[in-house]
This record gives structure tokens, sequence and C-alpha cells, in this order.
């Protein structure tokens, strides 16, 4: 599904190149389930967001889906990013202006999904996450847990390929996090949906299909299950 | 979408009420002035547009040069050149002539029905107009009918207005009707015609036209029949043929004036060139003086123009500042929207929908401001503008893409650059503005203090100059001085009993007669020359013809020779007493060596000789604007136009009523009217008086809305430094040391409008008082008093913020980080 060749990512500081991410190459098939972990600073995140095509790397190359992601412009990188990917953050980021319901269906206005089809589709999320009862509550009136479920029917809204979580669980209690990871594991099961995540817990890391641990930049160890 | 875009604009509103309100606040007000301006703008180029034959309607204007004075444009011409233009070129449809009542502000109307009371009015705004006027200009009849009108002789046209004060809802056509004009004399004239009120403004603003034939003026202007040069009292006003070049029209006169005026005007010593002014341009022409009402300038609608942009601009830029001031709240926003899939532009248009969305909320309070403050303009500005939803629906348009155009120009800034944002770097944590968009914001509040100090300036020195020109010495007695009118030939003849009576009063201090006083228009004036020279070389002298007491009464001071007085029996009207200017253009050297010498006047054929008997100090018989300029009285007995009394200081009151009963006494026919010297006086300012009020208004409008701007933006980094200042405090810095902090950024700011706005202000408002002849000059004072001004209203909006977060409790402040 996605491909990444010698992908550097770095920092000019003063004349010296400060790598944040160091000749990485990594594939990644469809249906897998992937954690990244690493202490702070191994650039975790940066490697996320390049896979999500959020930071450009400043050297190798990316192919998703069998497009040269390197190669594209702005507007076909948007594009495919649109159609293929969902993301999923630690401060779960959700528009504090808007409510649940309109928080889910804002990535299918950017898609311009017609109105009536919204509707339906984010109804079909809603009953999907139980969060029916919700709907019209604004973010600063739910609990973490619930806020992250919001997140992530946003992320599936437009029926992703790839989901890219960063902490997904970081800033919620360990009951919280079980339910984020198993409804993650499910997704992943009966829904294909091919998941990355970038994780500091061990656990966590475990829900996953393989295990890849960076330092300073570089692949240390990766592990399949 | 745009719904979308809408629904967070404004919950974003909601959230932030206290920003929303200095935005919309200041567009509100911003708009609203505009909206103002702009109808003001409009009514000002809708003069004269509801005649039909506007297009080809001109009014000959004439240039008098006279070698070494400054040459003169006036819209006047002798009587007879409206007929011999017409018979000379048959390009020249019609023409017609107008001649206000020019030596009386009021004229005496009277009714006498058959059963009641004589009803007995002043009317302002009377003219003598030919049959042919109302070929050539379009008026609505509600009585009668324009076509020939005043073709008989006295016959009078009357608008609705006086219609009705003289006879009620009665039918007003063929009534009889008693005029009493110092100009045209006294009789009677029948109704042939009632006129209402124009949609649109008009030059003229006539209350009444008499026929021309019929009063005293007819003879005057039969003995004027071949005077082509003096005598420049009458408006001349041409319709041309459809598709004629005025412009090739005009080339012609001078041919004209060679034919018929040569001669005169050699005589005199003057010469005239003629040209032609489209009736839509008379009203924005300020060049030519005197014309029928006082012209606008243009340079003043452009100054009212820009102060209104500006201060929308003002606006624009609290906007532009508080958006990108507060980005760091919406940066997250922006980034989780570009994660989810939205682009640039998708941002950019949500960003601009919110400031199109805060403009219209703004323009419709707009409009309400507006529909209120309309009157209170009118009044400033002296015009009469209505605001109609329908009539004027296309200007509501006009308007609301104003308005529009707004939202976007305010709104595009902070939408690039909040739509640029990168979304890894905003996710990630906080966002520091970057030092290029900090230096816009600095520059962009600089320049919002750069008007306001402008304008502070110029308010400052308008009202200093208003104050200068109301307080200066006029080198007459211009305080407790009583203006009587005499109109009528009955009062007139009243006067010497009149005075005498009144002088027997303790309350009276003099009392004098003259035909004109300072202040009001002077329309004598001759060529004077001394022995040895010819007219060509007279100097234009206004001259006045007073009593014996005049000068005394208004205290104009002799500086040599004597004034007339009670004594001397043997003054006639050969003796002259002129000022100081007149002995200095002479050329007689000093006040002294001018007494007893001669002086000429050559009027045609005719050639008059005074004798000097004395000079007095320069005093203002024209307002400031005008330099002083020779002056010279004579001495009359008897048909005074006005009567001037000087009052003791005490209760003015009772002195009116004195003289009220007196004058009852003794003409009983005429009502009784006066006004006050000073007053009167005071009068040729009203457009300077307008002026300062329209820029003060304005002034106070920019310096609120701007300190909003300081105010929002002083708060809001009183807010972002909260944690620096919880630090600060509790490393024990006080809290002078902390307002100091806060503070001395924006002094900084304020300090640097001062010094690029000074320089601006004073280069503007040199200008402008270049228009007076008599003027307080700038000096620093105005700039160290606008500067103090500045700073101190900036440090009241900007540490009234940094008091309330220094005050705040450290404690407080840290834990919630």
């Amino acid at each position: 599904m996605l491909s990444l060749q010698h992908i550097s990512k770095y920092y000019q500081v003063g004349g010296n190149k400060n790598f944040v991410v160091n000749d990485i190459s990594l594939d990644v098939d469809e249906g897998e389930f992937v954690s990244i972990m690493g202490p702070s600073g191994s650039g975790k995140s940066t490697l996320l967001n390049i896979i999500g095509m959020l930071d450009e790397p400043n050297d190798g190359y990316h192919y998703f889906v069998n497009q040269p992601v390197h190669q594209l412009k702005e507007k076909q990188r948007a594009a495919l990013y649109k159609q293929y990917i969902g993301f999923v953050f630690q401060a779960y980021h959700l528009i504090d202006e808007l409510t649940v319901y309109e928080n889910i269906e804002t990535p299918l206005i950017y898609q311009d999904v017609k109105g009536s089809e919204r509707k339906a589709m984010v109804a079909d999320m809603l009953d999907r996450f139980q969060i029916v009862g919700k709907k019209d509550l604004f973010p600063a009136q739910l609990s973490g847990g619930q806020q992250q479920l919001v997140g992530i029917a946003r992320a599936l809204i437009a029926k992703p390929k790839l989901l890219l979580a960063d902490e997904p669980t970081g800033n919620l209690n360990s009951k919280q996090g079980e339910e984020i990871m198993e409804l993650f594991r499910k997704l992943n099961k009966e829904d294909g949906v091919t998941i990355i995540q970038v994780t500091h817990s061990e656990k966590n890391a475990e829900y996953g299909s393989r295990i890849i641990n960076l330092l300073d930049g570089r692949v240390e160890s990766s592990r399949k299950f | 979408m745009i719904k979308n875009y809408f629904k967070i604009g404004w919950r974003n509103m909601m959230k932030n009420k206290f920003f929303s309100f200095i935005n919309i606040f200041g567009l509100s007000v911003g708009l609203a002035c505009c909206i103002l301006i702009a109808l003001y703008l409009n009514y000002e180029t809708s003069y004269d547009s509801q005649h039909k034959n506007a297009p080809n309607i001109y009014q000959v204007v004439t240039a008098f040069i006279q070698s070494g004075s400054k040459r003169m444009a006036l819209p006047n011409t002798p009587a007879p050149m409206a007929a011999a233009l017409k018979r000379e070129y048959p390009e020249i449809v019609e023409t017609a002539r107008l001649l206000s009542l020019f030596t009386e502000d009021k004229t005496i109307v009277q009714y006498n029905p058959a059963q009641g009371e004589r009803r007995s009015f002043l009317e302002q705004r009377g003219f003598l107009a030919d049959n042919s006027f109302f070929k050539i200009f379009t008026y609505q009849f509600t009585e009668g009918s324009p076509v020939n009108a005043l073709a008989n002789p006295r016959t009078v046209v009357i608008s609705q207005q006086l219609a009705n004060k003289l006879f009620g809802s009665q039918p007003a056509l063929n009534k009889v009707i008693h005029v009493n004009s110092n100009t045209n004399g006294e009789q009677d004239y029948t109704v042939t015609g009632v006129f209402e009120a124009g949609k649109t403004p008009s030059h003229i603003d006539a209350n009444f036209f008499l026929s021309v034939n019929g009063g005293n003026m007819e003879g005057f202007i039969k003995r004027q029949q071949n005077d082509f040069a003096s005598n420049n009292l009458f408006f001349t006003y041409l319709l041309l043929k459809p598709g004629t070049d005025a412009a090739k029209l005009q080339a012609k006169l001078p041919a004209f004036i060679n034919k018929y005026a040569s001669k005169d005007l050699k005589n005199i010593g003057f010469r005239k060139e003629q040209s032609l002014l489209a009736l839509r341009d008379i009203h924005l022409t300020s060049e030519v003086d005197s014309n029928v009402t006082p012209p606008a300038s243009k340079t003043y609608l452009y100054v009212l123009f820009s102060i209104a942009v500006f201060t929308l601009i003002i606006a624009c830029i609290n906007f532009m500042n508080l958006s990108t001031a507060r980005s760091s709240k919406r940066s997250s926003e922006v980034g989780v929207r570009k994660v989810l899939g939205a682009e640039k532009s998708t941002l950019i248009k949500q960003f601009l929908g919110e400031s199109i969305l805060m403009t219209l909320i703004a323009f419709v309070f707009a409009i309400a401001l507006t529909l209120i403050l309309l009157p209170l303009f009118n009044q400033v500005s002296g015009r009469a503008i209505t605001l109609s939803f329908s009539r004027d629906l296309v200007m509501f348009f006009e308007f609301l893409l104003m308005a529009l155009i707004t939202g976007i120009l305010a709104g595009s800034y902070p939408a690039f650059y909040l739509s640029s944002f990168n979304p890894v770097k905003v996710l990630k944590g906080k966002l520091t503005n970057s030092l290029a968009v900090v230096a816009v914001r600095k520059g962009l509040v600089v320049f919002q203090f750069i008007i306001s100090v402008v304008l502070i300036v110029a308010s400052v020195v308008i009202a200093r100059q208003m104050n200068y020109m109301r307080t200066a010495d006029l080198g007459f007695a211009k305080d407790q001085q009583i203006i009587v009118p005499l109109r009528t030939g009955a009062a007139k003849a009243a006067y010497t009993a009149l005075k005498t009576v009144l002088e027997e009063n303790s309350s009276i201090a003099s009392i004098g007669g003259s035909a004109y006083y300072p202040g009001i228009f002077n329309p004598s004036d001759n060529l004077v020359y001394k022995d040895g020279q010819t007219s060509a070389e007279g100097r234009r002298t206004r001259m006045n013809f007073v009593d014996d007491n005049f000068l005394q009464t208004l205290n104009i001071r002799p500086v040599a020779g004597r004034l007339f007085s009670p004594e001397f029996h043997s003054d006639t009207n050969n003796n002259i007493i002129i000022n100081e200017k007149a002995v200095q253009e002479y050329g007689f050297g000093t006040a002294q060596n001018a007494i007893n010498k001669k002086l000429y006047n050559k009027y045609q054929d005719n050639t008059s000789t005074f004798t000097i008997i004395g000079v007095v100090k320069d005093f203002h018989y024209e307002d400031l604007h005008l330099p002083v300029t020779p002056y010279g009285f004579f001495l009359n007995t008897s048909g005074f136009n006005y009567m001037v009394i000087h009052a003791k200081p005490g209760n003015m009151a009772a002195v009116l009523k004195t003289i009220e009963t007196s004058w009852k006494k003794y003409d009983t026919s005429d009502p009784f009217d006066y006004s006050f010297l000073d007053e009167d006086f005071n009068k040729n300012y009203k457009a300077d008086t307008r002026l300062a009020a329209i820029v003060s208004y304005f002034t106070v409008v920019a310096i609120v809305i701007s300190c909003l701007g300081l105010f929002g933006l002083a708060a809001f980094s009183a807010e972002q430094r909260t944690k620096e200042i919880g630090v600060r405090k509790v490393l024990g810095a006080s809290v002078k040391t902390i307002v100091s902090l806060l503070s001395i950024d924006f002094l900084k700011l304020i300090v640097a409008s001062i010094v690029v706005a000074s320089p601006i202000a004073w280069w503007l408002m040199n200008k402008w008082l270049q228009g007076f002849s008599y003027r307080r000059e700038i000096d620093w004072t105005i700039f160290a008093l606008t500067g103090g001004i500045a700073i101190l209203i900036g440090l009241i909006t900007i540490c009234s913020q940094a008091l309330k977060a220094a005050l705040a409790n450290p404690v407080k402040s840290l834990r919630s980080e």
C-alpha cells in the first residue's frame, strides 16, 4: 500500500544537518496494523506526518497506492490524501465551535459530498459509535474518551483506506484507552482499514501486527507478530 | 458550504464578544461615516439636475482684469448683455436675466385680505427675473403656468411655501401682494404662478420672482441700455441650441466685448473676459465668487471624502490587527481543517466569509446609525438630505456593495495569513506570531494613529483659527451693536426722529445710520484716482454712505484729519474719509499727507471730485478671509438702509423693547426686525464653522475607533503575557514596572505616528490657512499639544489593560497554565 525508500528529514542548524528522520525505508501492506514506538524526539511523529503527507521529506522516495507522492503536485497530493487517509490526534483536535455532528461532517464537506448523502453517512457513523444522543453537544461538553471517539468517527467518515493515529490514547485513562484500542483492532480486522499508530505504551503497541522501534531518526528494530 | 462558513463565523463572533464588539462597532461607524458622506456628495453633485434643458444652459461669467490687481471672476454682467448676445449669435435660443434684490437681506411682502388683518412678512431670497427665465429653467407650477408668467409688469411667481404663508389654503393665483424692497421700491404685484420646490437642489434657491418691469429697477435698466462695462449686477443665463459647442461660442465672445464695451472699458480702465459656465457645474465652481448661492468647494468635498474613507480604513485595520493577533487561537482550527482535507482556497473563503458576515452586520447598524445621525448631519452641513428605502434603492445596493468590498478588504490579509499555517506546526503546539506579521501589525497601528494625529492637528488648527477670527480686533466695536434695517420709505423717513428719541435713552450709547455695515455685502465700488492720474490707474474702492455719527458709533478711529461730525455743518457729500489702505494704494505716503488732497472718479462721461477730510485706521469691513482694501465714507443725511445702535452694557432685552416701542410709534406699518453686528459678521464664517464641526466630529470618531483597536491589542497582549507577568511578579517585579513593560511598546508606536503625522499635518493645515488673509500661524505649541493629547489618550487606553494584568494574582495565572 505504501512504500518509503531512503526517506530523510533534517533541519539546517548552522552548517550541520540535524536529522529528525534519517534514511528510513519502510513498506506497509494493505490490512496491516503498525505501531511505531520510540523515545521522545526519535522522529515518530515526523515519520507519521510524512506518511500522512502533512510534512515533506528532504530526500527519498515515497509511494502511496502505487503513486509517486514525491513527484506529485500539491493539488494531486491533496486529492490523494483526501480520498485515502484519516487522521487521529492525541489532543483530539476537534473544532470547538462545531457540534459533534458538524465535526464529523466536516471532511465530507471538503470532499464535496452532497448534503443528503452527508446526512446519511454522519447518521450512520453516529449510530455505529453509539453517540447519537451527543450529536448536538460541543466538544467542551464531552469527556476525553468521548472526544477521541468523535475524533475517530471524524477520521473514518470519508471511508479512508489508511488511518494514521498519533498517540491516540495519550490523553486518556487506561480504561478509555483500552476501549479505543479495541475499536482500532475491530476496524482493522472487520473493516480492513490499514492502521499506523504512534504510541509510547508497550501494551497499546501490542494491539498491532507489527512494532517498529525508532531511535534518533533511524529504525532500530522491527518485529512482526 | 456558505451556510457552514456563516455558522462558524457567527459562533466565533459570539464566543469572542469583546473582539466582535470592537470590530462591529468600528465597522458600523466607519460605514455610517462613508454612507453619510456619500449621501452628501450625491446631494452636492445633484444640483440643477431637474432642469430639462440642463445640458444646454450656461451662465455668463465675467473676469475683470486690471493691471496690477488680481483677476476676479464674477457670475455677473451688465443689463443689456443678455439681449445683445441673443441678437448676435443664432446658436443662442434664449437668454434670461436674474437679479437678486441685492441691497437687502429681507424683503417685506404683505397681503391685505378682503377680510381680516393684513399679513406682513420679511422674506428672503427674492429675485427679479425675465419672462424667458421659465423657458430656460424647469419649474413645477402648482398654480398658473410658467408660460409668460412674468410677461406683464408687476407680476410675481412665488414658492409654494410663501403661498402657504400668505394665503393659507386659499388659491394664490391672481391675488395681489404688496412688495417693499430696498432695491426695487414699493409696488403691488399680481401672483401669476406658484412653484413647488424641486426634487433636487438648485443653485437658484428663489423664494419669489418679480417681473423685471414695474419697479425701480426698470428705469435703472433702461438708463443702462448701452452700458456694457459697469453695473455688473445681473446673472445672465443662455439656452443654447442642442449640439452647440459652448467652447466655440465662448471663443467668439472677445469680439463681442470689443464691439460693445471696449470704449467704456477703456474709460474706466479695466478689461473684461467672458466665459460660459455650464449649469450643472455652477454649484461646484468655487473659483467664481458670489454666485446666486454660495458654491461648494470641491476641495472640501475631497477632504470630507478622504476623512470618511480613512475612518473606514481605521476600522478595517482594527479587524486585521485583532484577527492576526488572535490567530494563535484560530491556528489549531486551521490545522485540523487542513488535516481534514481543506485546501488553502477553501479556508481563505471561510475567513473571508467571516469578515463579510461581520461587515454585513455592521452594515445593518450603519444604516440605522445613518438614519439616526442624518438630522444632526444636516444641521452641521446645512443641507436637507433625506434617505428613503423606496426612492434610493439603487443607492442602498451601492452601499451594500461598499460594505461587501470593505469586508473583503478587511478580511483578505487575515484570511491569507491564517490559511497559510502549516498544520504540522500549529497542531504540535503553540504558534508564535512571526516577526513579519508583528511588524505589519505595528505598521498598521502607526498608520491608524497617523490619521488620528493628523485629524487632531487639523481640529486644533481650525479651532484656533476660528477662535482667532471671532476674537480678532476688527478695527471697530462689534459687540453690543444692534442693527435695525430700514426697509421702507416710511422707515427711512422716520430715521432722524427715531434717532433723536432713542439717543435720549440712558442705556443707548450712540446711534448711526449707513448704507452698509461691516460683514455684509457692499455692492458700491468705484475706481478712484488722485491728481495726476487717469481712471485706468484708479483703485477699486468700496463706498459707504453714512451719517455724522456712524463712525463714532462703530468706534472706527481716526489717524489723521477728522471724522464727520454734527459740528461741521459745512460737510457736503463731496467730502470723503478714507482708510489707511487707501492712503497707501493711492500713493499718498502718510495719512497726514492725504488730508485735503483731491480724489476723482469717472463714471461714463462725468467726473466727480472729492476732498479727503480724514483718514481712519484700517478696519475689517469684510471677513478675515479677505484682505482689507481701499474704503471710503461719504456723508449723507437721509436714505440710510440701516440704523446702528450701540447699546451700553446691561439689559439687552430692555433696550430692544425700548427700540421696538419707539419703532412702532414712528412706523406702524413695518414689522420690527433687528440683528446683532457681531452675529452678522460671524455669518461669513458659516462654511468654516461647518468644516470645523465636521472635522471635529470625525476626529472624535477616528480616535474612538483607533483607541478601541489599541485597547483590543493591549488586552490581547496582556492576556498573552499573563504567564510572563506572573513569573515576573513572583520574582519581585512591582506593579509600576509591569505596567511600563506592557505600555512602552505601544507608546513607542504612538510616538512614531506623531513624528510621521506632524509634518503631514503641518503641510495640509498650512495650505488650508492660506485661504485666510488674516490667520494664526501654526507653531510648535500645536504639535506639543497634539502630541500630548495623543499620548495621553493612548496611555489611558493601554494602561487600563496593563494595570489589570499587573494587578492580577500571579498564583492564579501560573496555575492556570
